[in-house]
């Protein structure tokens, strides 16, 4: 026993001194996580959208067109929205220049030939250097040009008379004459009034509510989800890494020299495995804390979350000490090592969601370790004991320890 | 101190190891000479444990070697491979070695920095041992060999790929281990290193001992006769041919392959008799050299080749 834990602090000590390949490992599969989370993740209060640059060119300098360049200048609309009005060639030259993401260009005549019902087109110019603010844009002038198309024919009586107006010198407008044509429409209002105001159909948000449910998704629940799966993936990696010595020591002549002295093959077997196991302990333990400092990660209560660590870890050296007991050398266990590792990623849920995949990969993800070990660091997430995970991933690794022992027996003998 | 008995170990068909028997006593260094597949390496790992599956008996400090597992405290390796841990430094190298073997932790220190000193090592103990040039790495290999103070040493070509001054370092460290009362045994290619080192030498080849002695005793057996060496441009076949009838005459052939032949001669007087013989049947001679006799030509003459075939 004692020269057990004389070889295990050995291993420790030499992967102290040469850090970097495990360090390596700690830190891809947090910047991973970091990199997924921040580009696919909900967007918090400060990273909004800044308000999207648009340039208003108005060659109507008419009602019409002016009721739209009010649309712009709601509050609402102004969080939204950078309004310039220019004329035509400073704003083309400011497209060009790249500095807004759209131009709208409202054409003369464009509130006569509204209110005489003919059709009339407003133009957008986007900017093909933006992928969807220009978009934005051109929506919401659709949005406008409908609501106007329908208020034109919902007053078209009225229409006509104000167009008859406008067409009139301002001298010549007869205010008897306007008042009834203003009066009829103020009519139409005050019926239409109590459909609109309160408007019949009206948006409301409302979130789930459900008991001990957070109240929202936030970027923290998605590296809560992702970290897990990264961190069986990595987990796997490093323990193949440092468990590769049972190879390069039979090969670099060390095995043998070990048995030279009074070490028994079962120490020697008992100290790979022991190290295998608490350098994944150790790997997990830091990405935990790490995960929880910078990315506020929410792992559910830690003791629950040791044990599956624990058992995920144990599971792995055992099923890396069957992998160097049966390959036949180190260049075999390059070539074998990192495709199996990816398939159970794969497979398993380290990389996409289980149940974004199709029936057959979630068929096959299983009978991988990584499956069970994000399975159990959801149960855990949730408060719960994650006792599926670990009578799986104790019973398989139980049945491969079994396996691994005499294979390595033969792997150490001479 | 070590007896063994008909070793006898194959490797499919080839016997490596043929009834190989030897007797071995305190403080007595033992060199192993012989060419490449003679079954040096073999009897070395069988006698470290490292290898089964033969025949025969090994009898260390009076115990069945291979049923005593307290006997490896006792027993040192030198392998042929560097085998320690380059990332480490020179001192946890040993410590780690060490420990692997009964010694108390604060003994197994203070023989470190001994051992250290020894190998010349001291002002680089905590080094890593990465940056060792080859002879340094050779000396540690050695070091660690002689941790727990052993009762027997084997050590595989130590000297293998090193310089000079390296190699004269472990070969003295090898005399002053047997000085000290360590048997040893050592397995090399160099005879010059056997001459200087070992007070006994045996001569290997296809898995048996051919002869074993002193220095003196083995060159006895070549006599007191001169060793001529020619060079030319003949076969082996018709040189054979051509000194058939000086056989047995005060002429006889240690060695020959195409091109060069050693012959071991009564005395001097018989040279021309030989060189007579060569012309006759038209064998171009190129060069001739007198020796006196040495392990190499002891060594031609029981095997029939150079210890660099």
């Amino acid at each position: 026993m004692r020269r057990l834990f004389l070889i295990l602090g050995n291993d420790v000590r030499r992967h102290l001194k040469a850090p970097l390949v495990v360090a390596i490992f700690i830190v891809i599969p947090l910047a991973m996580t970091g990199l997924i989370g921040v580009v696919f993740g909900p967007r918090t209060e400060g990273s909004q959208l800044p308000p999207i640059a648009v340039l208003l060119v108005d060659h109507d300098k008419n009602l019409v067109s002016k009721f739209l360049l009010g649309a712009f200048d709601v509050d609402q609309m102004k969080k939204m929205f950078q309004v310039t009005v220019t004329d035509e060639p400073e704003g083309r030259k400011r497209m060009e220049a790249g500095k807004a993401s759209a131009m709208v260009v409202i054409p003369e005549r464009f509130t006569l030939d509204l209110l005489e019902a003919k059709p009339t087109t407003l133009l957008v110019v986007k900017n093909p250097a933006e992928q969807f603010l220009p978009d934005v844009v051109e929506e919401f002038m659709n949005t406008l040009a409908v609501i106007l198309s329908g208020a034109i024919q919902a007053f078209a009586e009225e229409a006509r008379g104000i167009r008859a107006m406008i067409d009139s010198p301002l001298a010549s407008i007869s205010w008897e004459a306007l008042g009834p044509e203003l009066g009829k429409a103020q009519k139409k209002m005050t019926s239409a009034e109590k459909y609109l105001n309160p408007l019949l159909i009206r948006l409301r948000e409302e979130e789930t509510q459900a008991a001990g449910a957070r109240t929202r998704f936030t970027q923290a629940d998605l590296f809560s989800i992702i970290l897990p799966g990264m961190a069986i993936m990595f987990l796997l990696f490093i323990v193949q890494t440092l468990m590769r010595d049972i190879l390069s020591e039979r090969d670099d002549g060390k095995l043998r020299r070990m048995l030279t002295t009074p070490l028994r093959p079962l120490e020697l077997i008992g100290a790979r495995l022991l190290g295998g196991w608490v350098m994944g302990v150790a790997v997990l333990l830091v990405m935990v804390g790490v995960g929880t400092l910078i990315f506020r990660v929410t792992w559910g209560p830690f003791g629950y979350f040791l044990i599956l660590g624990g058992t995920a870890s144990f599971w792995t050296a055992a099923f890396f000490a069957l992998f160097y007991a049966l390959v036949r050398n180190r260049n075999q266990a390059g070539a074998l090592g990192a495709p199996i590792i990816l398939a159970f990623s794969l497979f398993g849920g380290s990389m996409m969601n289980p149940e974004a995949m199709p029936k057959a990969f979630r068929a096959v993800g299983i009978l991988t370790p990584n499956r069970w070990f994000i399975d159990g660091a959801a149960a855990v997430r949730d408060g719960r004991f994650p006792l599926a995970s670990l009578v799986i991933l104790a019973g398989t690794g139980l049945i491969l320890l079994a396996l691994a022992v005499p294979a390595l027996g033969r792997r150490t003998s001479v | 101190m070590l007896e063994i008995k008909n070793l006898t170990k194959s490797y499919g068909e080839v016997l490596a190891l043929d009834r190989f028997s030897l007797d071995l006593g305190k403080g007595e260094v033992l060199g192993l000479l012989g060419p490449n597949g003679a079954g040096k390496t073999t009897l070395i790992s069988i006698l470290a444990g490292t290898l089964r599956d033969f025949t025969g008996t090994v009898s260390f400090l009076g115990r069945d070697l291979f049923s005593d597992r307290g006997l490896k405290n006792r027993l040192g390796v030198v392998p042929q491979d560097m085998a320690f841990y380059e990332e480490l430094n020179a001192m946890d190298n040993l410590l780690f070695w060490g420990g692997l073997y009964d010694v108390p932790r604060a003994d197994l220190k203070r023989r470190a920095r001994e051992l250290l000193d020894l190998v010349g090592l001291s002002g680089r103990a905590e080094e890593p041992v990465k940056r060792f040039s080859g002879g340094m790495k050779r000396r540690l290999n050695t070091a660690i060999g002689l941790l727990h103070r052993p009762d027997l040493l084997l050590l595989d070509e130590p000297t293998v790929g090193i310089d000079v001054q390296a190699k004269v370092s472990i070969l003295e460290i090898i005399r002053n281990v047997g000085a000290a009362g360590t048997a040893v045994i050592f397995t090399t290619h160099q005879l010059a290193e056997a001459e200087t080192t070992c007070s006994r030498i045996a001569i290997m080849d296809r898995g048996r001992i051919l002869a074993q002695g002193t220095l003196d005793e083995l060159v006895r057996i070549v006599g007191e006769r001169d060793i001529v060496e020619i060079v030319g441009e003949f076969a082996a076949a018709p040189f054979s041919e051509a000194l058939q009838d000086l056989a047995g005459n005060g002429v006889e052939l240690l060695s020959v392959a195409d091109g060069l032949a050693s012959l071991a001669v009564a005395d001097t007087e018989q040279i021309p008799r030989v060189m007579d013989r060569l012309f006759r049947h038209k064998l171009a001679v190129a060069d001739m050299k007198i020796k006196t006799p040495s392990l190499e030509t002891v060594f031609l003459k029981l095997t029939g080749r150079s210890l660099r075939d």
